[in-house]
């Protein structure tokens, strides 16, 4: 009798982990665009920074997913220089701290009465300045899962599923004109899962890292003269 | 043994020496000579919050040698010369040059984790409070420590600051405060360099240091018997937040 349910558990078990591994994976993405003054032969040999947005009081956009879309353009089309952000934001202390960066193109004219600022931004010969804004987050989580420890012996049993969501909008500042050229923006979510039968197997939705495609792959069309 | 070191960790304290790399300021450094005085309380600055149950850990979080670090890097890019007033002999030696000195104190210290909040963010709030004086307002005590009265301050006036960084995977609360404690340092920067020429009394401060400069330097060319005008050497910005407001805030 208790064999029955053990099996029973078990065979539920893991139809659900082959429905994990089925829906795992899946992500939900929606992208927006909307920009003008394209630069049809690309930007030559000017640069491009991607700078995350940080003075909100309830997040911040993250440092690794400016680094991800900055990889993301430069290994699309490596003629278009991506700025560090991190050497960008020290280069320039303290004028893109949260609390002194500019949140209109118009106010960069400001900036650059400042000579030492002036003549950095003519060395680093900047064409575009795009601002990210947004995050990821985890959401509702549903299940349970027990571990246990005993002398020789450890494991878990149990299924555990999560929600995870990302949110971005890129802005793009022509730096020369000191106009808004477009926005892009990127929503994405998924499901995760962590099956466990004595070793607790996850299923990660690689929501950031499609976030961070598809914002890439609109900024590197817009960008790019071969895309 | 294991419930024992269970026990333990639930009761220890959690310790940050804030550490950092921080960068130049990209400014025209002012024509001015700064005194700089960092009092104890200041230099060896310390935070030590106690646990408030069972579950929570103590903390001790240090700033004072990241603060020095700090300020020492901005104040060299913001003052033509900073000079460091750590006794009377440099006081008496220096006393002509020296067109103020600035005293830094911190105010206030406040620190939240997520255990605290539920939010997932490591937060960090610092009040200074910075007190300029005269170089005649620096008096040495019997003991041979500086001291100087309050009342002959030329200016004081509040800055403060805030640094926030989120959880992420494999980030101890240890290294999280001291990513928050580094964020709210380099606030506390920004905050002084863009209102440091707004303050009333140091606008004040800045239009008479102008006005010597500017006097010293008409005398020399008239003796020089060279009747040429004189630009201004020093000005003062007057608008907070506004990088062209001023030669270099």
């Amino acid at each position: 009798m208790s064999g029955q349910r053990i099996d029973r558990q078990t065979a539920r078990l893991a139809g659900l982990i082959l429905l994990a591994v089925l829906l795992g994976g899946c992500v939900n993405a929606t992208v927006d665009e909307m920009t003008y003054n394209e630069p049809v032969a690309g930007i030559g040999e000017s640069s491009v920074v991607i700078l995350g947005r940080r003075h909100k009081p309830d997040y911040d956009t993250e440092f690794d997913f400016i680094e991800c879309i900055g990889d993301h353009i430069h290994s699309g089309d490596p003629s278009i220089e991506v700025i560090n952000e991190i050497a960008f934001i020290n280069q320039f202390y303290p004028w893109f701290e949260p609390r002194t960066a500019p949140l209109q193109p118009q106010t960069i004219d400001r900036l650059l009465q400042l000579p030492p600022v002036a003549a950095r931004f003519d060395e680093m010969k900047l064409e575009y300045m795009i601002w990210i804004d947004g995050n990821t987050e985890n959401t509702e989580s549903t299940g349970s899962m027990s571990c246990g420890i005993g002398p020789g012996v450890a494991g878990c049993f149990g299924f555990g599923t999560w929600g995870t969501e990302s949110e971005y909008e890129a802005t793009i500042w022509d730096f020369t004109d000191k106009v808004e050229v477009g926005r892009v923006s990127a929503q994405t979510s998924g499901q995760n899962y962590m099956p466990a039968v004595v070793v607790p197997i996850p299923i990660i939705a690689p929501v950031q890292g499609t976030a961070c495609d598809s914002l890439g792959d609109q900024l590197l069309e817009y960008l790019s003269a071969f895309h | 043994m294991l419930c024992f070191t269970l026990l333990a960790a639930g009761c220890s304290t959690k310790q940050v020496v804030v550490e950092g790399n921080f960068p130049k300021p990209l400014l025209d450094p002012l024509p001015i000579t700064l005194g700089v005085i960092y009092p104890s309380a200041f230099a060896e600055h310390e935070f030590f919050d106690e646990a408030k149950g069972r579950a929570e850990s103590d903390w001790l979080v240090k700033t004072g040698e990241a603060q020095v670090e700090f300020w020492d890097i901005l104040f060299d890019g913001m003052f033509d010369e900073v000079v460091h007033i750590r006794d009377w002999e440099t006081v008496q030696r220096r006393a002509a040059e020296i067109d103020g000195v600035l005293i830094p104190a911190i105010g206030d210290l406040q620190y939240t984790i997520p255990t605290h909040t539920n939010v997932k963010i490591y937060e960090i709030w610092m009040r200074y409070e910075f007190r300029l004086v005269d170089i005649a307002a620096i008096h040495q005590q019997e003991d041979g420590a500086l001291s100087f009265n309050p009342d002959e301050r030329l200016a004081a006036w509040p800055i403060t600051a805030y640094g926030k960084t989120p959880t992420a995977f494999l980030q101890t609360d240890e290294e999280a405060v001291n990513l928050a404690a580094v964020v709210a340092l380099r606030d506390a920067g920004a905050h002084f360099v863009t209102s440091f020429g707004a303050t009333p009394d140091v606008a004040v401060w800045l239009d008479g240091i102008a006005r010597r400069q500017q006097d010293a330097a008409r005398s020399s060319n008239e003796q020089a018997g060279d009747p040429q005008p004189v630009v201004d050497s020093v000005e003062a910005s007057p608008t907070e937040g506004e990088p062209d407001s001023g030669e270099a805030l």
